[in-house]
């Protein structure tokens, strides 16, 4: 598959905010931001950068390798740490510093007045993510960019940013059919459908804690806290329709659910898919039996990229990884530094 | 004192300081750092304030209120950058930020203030000069950076960046020196106004604080007080705010009391579950939101200033830090006997002495503390269940429990003699009847043989 053009910044327009997440280091994630951010309309949009999840030193404690600057471009806005901002080597406006405290200092957002590059360290939690976001209200940014963390999905949450795009690459798994098979399982449960509008209603409120809706409507709490207890009944369930799980979901109880008879019809109810921590196969195992799930937010999977370079050096064929994992999710599927327009 | 010492008496006070609509941190650092006020003079002033903040949420109309309280979201602790401000250093990008941020905010509030008829209440300095400083271009916004104006080549080394992008790391080592010649500069410009920005940024804080209590006063049905001349506290319908959420929650009412003591000691005696704890709660409340400025939680009241306020209850904590029940209150209430001797203005509010003791030395510790206490001059109100002499002190009881109900008022009454209701509330607790039951024989048995 043979990339033309830039197809995907538009699609990225289309919501306020989007979220880069990596399967694993080196799956090229900070390309990929490199890419789009090069490629975002900066004098029709006003778009804000940040990142989540770096919490410290400038070298990567994991690979012992640099972490990236960012470069950005005139007149995009960032947020990042007072350390960090010190460091900065641009010129830039500082608009706001705000209460969100990191290692490395409090966050400070600041409008870039040349191009320049940047180290990125935004606030280091998704609660206080999501009040950085509410901020920038005030300065009428039209898309904030995250730059997610590496395998921990949180910042990718619907509840943080509306759209997200997955790199992935030979570093997840150096073996094409189980690179394909192991991201098509995390594409699965980004696009898991939501459940209806009135179940939205009903359990977005519910922040913990096991639920169920009988065939009369009747929303009641089950004991066990959570989904991880392991003596967990479903005793007197046999009207049950939908089962929602406000916590996390894990393999255990999604075997219970597949092998309880009384629960064949049920719905299972998860609130996002970051949620979800099932491994593939009881996941493929749930479906198979007629199972289903659903989610109460939903963010929209815009890309999925792969850097088909392992750290190790091991490089797999592009145009066959781009086919195959295309073929499985459905979706468009870019290889960024091989298609990179030859200017 | 400062609030903050106070903030987990059994009182309850947190939870007033809970329920303040603080608009920004550094208020709420502000107020647990201020002192308790002991002075008349001080609290008489700082409840004009507070009224004139009170007729202000009353009538300042709904836009321009939310107005200034939003603004005051963006006051920031920057007691860092101002105290780096005194000491001659030099502040960079984001101290110089702070501190413009501030200014402007400070103008804001006031213009705001000023077109309220508020503006001598409470005094903001003029920060226009520090503004002018940091605002070369006059755009009257809070962003900051160290503007093209400040040095022409300065200017000129951007230019070149943005032509040529390969050269940047070089001339952003020259803008760098520049710039931090210009922050130089500016640190010494603005060191002359430091002090000015502190009272600012206070002043902005004491607005707050006023607001939020002011609306708190609002919302939860507080009254001012008035100071008491002949050192008598007096509350009609005091009540205290948390126990009254927690009833309503439940769908109960918390009932009002009406309560005075002075000079002679008070003993508050009553039947179980009588409110006589609630009441000493309150009344300790009431005294230090009355020396902190809040609004009071009752009808009307009138207090006296103190310069200590004493509430001894069984304390939980020390048991949990390993004293006995008894050993914990003995060192309470020693602590009252030795600031009784040392000329201070005292309130006492004392719960149920030595009840986890004996009662024939129970009685006699109370009797005792009672005696020794009398003559000095300070506020005592104390509650007991156990039948003692009185002396000169006033007696109040609760009037308990009449037709299935309690009636928590507090009445004058002539001796300390207690009510003997225990075994009655049990009762209508429905505790174990095998229980009670015999407990009644046994009265009734001793009662005879007396």
């Amino acid at each position: 598959m043979r990339f033309q053009g830039v197809p995907f910044i538009n699609d990225i327009l289309r919501y306020d905010s989007l979220s880069i997440v990596g399967l694993e280091k080196n799956t090229g994630k900070t390309e990929c931001l490199k890419y789009v951010l090069d490629r975002l309309p900066v004098q029709t949009k006003r778009i804000a950068v940040t990142s989540i999840g770096i919490d410290g030193e400038t070298v990567d404690q994991v690979t012992r390798t640099q972490k990236p600057e960012i470069v950005l471009r005139e007149g995009m806005y960032f947020g990042t740490s007072e350390a960090h901002y010190r460091q900065r080597r641009l010129v830039s406006e500082l608009i706001d510093v705000s209460d969100e405290n990191t290692s490395l200092g409090r966050v400070v957002t600041a409008k870039a007045l040349t191009g320049g590059k940047i180290l990125l360290s935004g606030p280091s939690s998704a609660s206080g993510l999501r009040r950085w976001m509410q901020e920038m209200h005030r300065f009428d940014i039209d898309l904030v960019v995250i730059d997610g963390a590496l395998s921990r999905m949180s910042s990718a949450s619907p509840a943080v940013s509306q759209s997200m795009i997955l790199a992935t690459g030979a570093a997840y798994s150096a073996n094409i059919a189980t690179l394909v098979s192991k991201t098509a399982h995390v594409v699965d449960l980004i696009n898991l459908d939501l459940t209806s509008q009135g179940n939205i209603a009903r359990l977005m409120p519910l922040e913990k804690g096991l639920w169920f809706i009988d065939k009369d409507g009747a929303l009641n709490n089950l004991d066990s806290m959570t989904s991880l207890s392991r003596d967990i009944r479903f005793d007197g369930m046999e009207n049950c329709e939908t089962l929602y799980v406000a916590g996390a979901l894990v393999d255990g109880f999604l075997e219970k659910v597949r092998k309880n008879k009384s629960l064949k019809q049920v719905e299972l109810v998860v609130r996002d898919f970051t949620k979800i921590f099932v491994t593939p196969q009881q996941f493929r195992l749930f479906i198979k039996a007629g199972g289903r799930i659903r989610v109460l937010q939903k963010s929209k999977l815009i890309a999925v990229t792969v850097n088909p370079t392992s750290p190790s050096g091991y490089v797999l064929d592009s145009d066959i990884l781009c086919a195959k994992l295309s073929e499985a999710i459905g979706l468009p599927v870019y290889d960024l530094l091989k298609n990179k327009p030859c200017n | 004192m400062q609030l903050k010492n106070v903030i987990e008496s059994p009182c309850g006070i947190r939870y007033m300081l809970d329920q303040l609509e603080l608009q920004s941190g550094f208020a709420r650092r502000w107020l647990l750092d201020s002192p308790m006020m002991t002075g008349e003079g001080e609290i008489a002033t700082s409840y004009d304030v507070l009224r004139r903040f009170d007729t202000f949420v009353g009538q300042a109309d709904k836009t321009r209120l939310d107005t200034l309280l939003f603004k005051l979201q963006g006051l920031k602790d920057i007691r860092t950058t101002i105290k780096n401000l005194q000491n001659h250093a030099t502040l960079d990008d984001i101290e110089l930020f702070e501190v413009k941020h501030l200014a402007i905010l400070a103008t804001d509030v006031s213009r705001l203030l000023h077109e309220q008829g508020m503006d001598a209440v409470v005094e903001i300095p003029a920060l226009d000069e520090v503004i002018t400083i940091l605002d070369p271009d006059g755009m009257k916004i809070a962003t900051f950076y160290i503007y093209d104006s400040y040095c022409a080549q300065l200017k000129d080394l951007r230019n070149m960046m943005r032509k040529h992008p390969e050269q940047q790391d070089d001339l952003l080592l020259q803008a760098n020196e520049l710039e931090e010649g210009v922050r130089q500069d500016l640190s010494k410009q603005l060191h002359p106004f430091a002090t000015a920005i502190s009272q600012a940024q206070i002043a902005l804080a004491r607005i707050d604080v006023n607001l939020a209590k002011a609306m708190q006063m609002r919302q939860m049905g507080l009254t001012f007080p008035v100071l008491s001349q002949d050192g008598t506290t007096a509350y009609k319908a005091m009540f205290h705010p948390q126990v009254k959420e927690a009833l309503a929650t439940r769908g109960r009412e918390f009932q009002p009391v009406d309560i005075a003591f002075g000079g002679h000691p008070t003993l508050i005696t009553g039947a179980n579950m009588g409110g006589k704890t609630v009441v000493l709660k309150t009344l300790t409340l009431c005294q230090l939101l009355f020396q902190f400025g809040f609004g009071i939680p009752a009808a009307s009241a009138q207090i006296a200033v103190k310069d200590e306020i004493h509430f001894c209850i069984g304390d939980e904590q020390s048991v949990e830090k390993g004293l006995s029940s008894f050993a914990a209150e003995m060192k309470n209430i020693d602590a009252v006997i030795k600031a009784s001797r040392e000329n201070k203005k005292l309130l006492a509010l004392i719960d149920e002495p030595a009840r986890t003791t004996n009662p024939t030395e129970g009685a006699a510790l109370v009797t005792a503390l009672l005696q020794v206490l009398a003559g000095r001059d300070m506020n005592l109100v104390m509650t007991t269940h156990y039948d003692i002499e009185p002396g000169d002190a006033r007696c109040l009881r609760v009037k308990g429990f009449e037709n299935g109900t309690m009636d928590y008022q507090l009445v004058e009454v002539q001796d300390g003699e207690v009510p003997h209701e225990a075994l009655n509330i049990a009762q209508s607790l429905g505790i174990d009847n095998e229980w009670i039951t015999t407990a009644r024989t046994l009265l009734e048995d001793s009662n005879r043989q007396q």
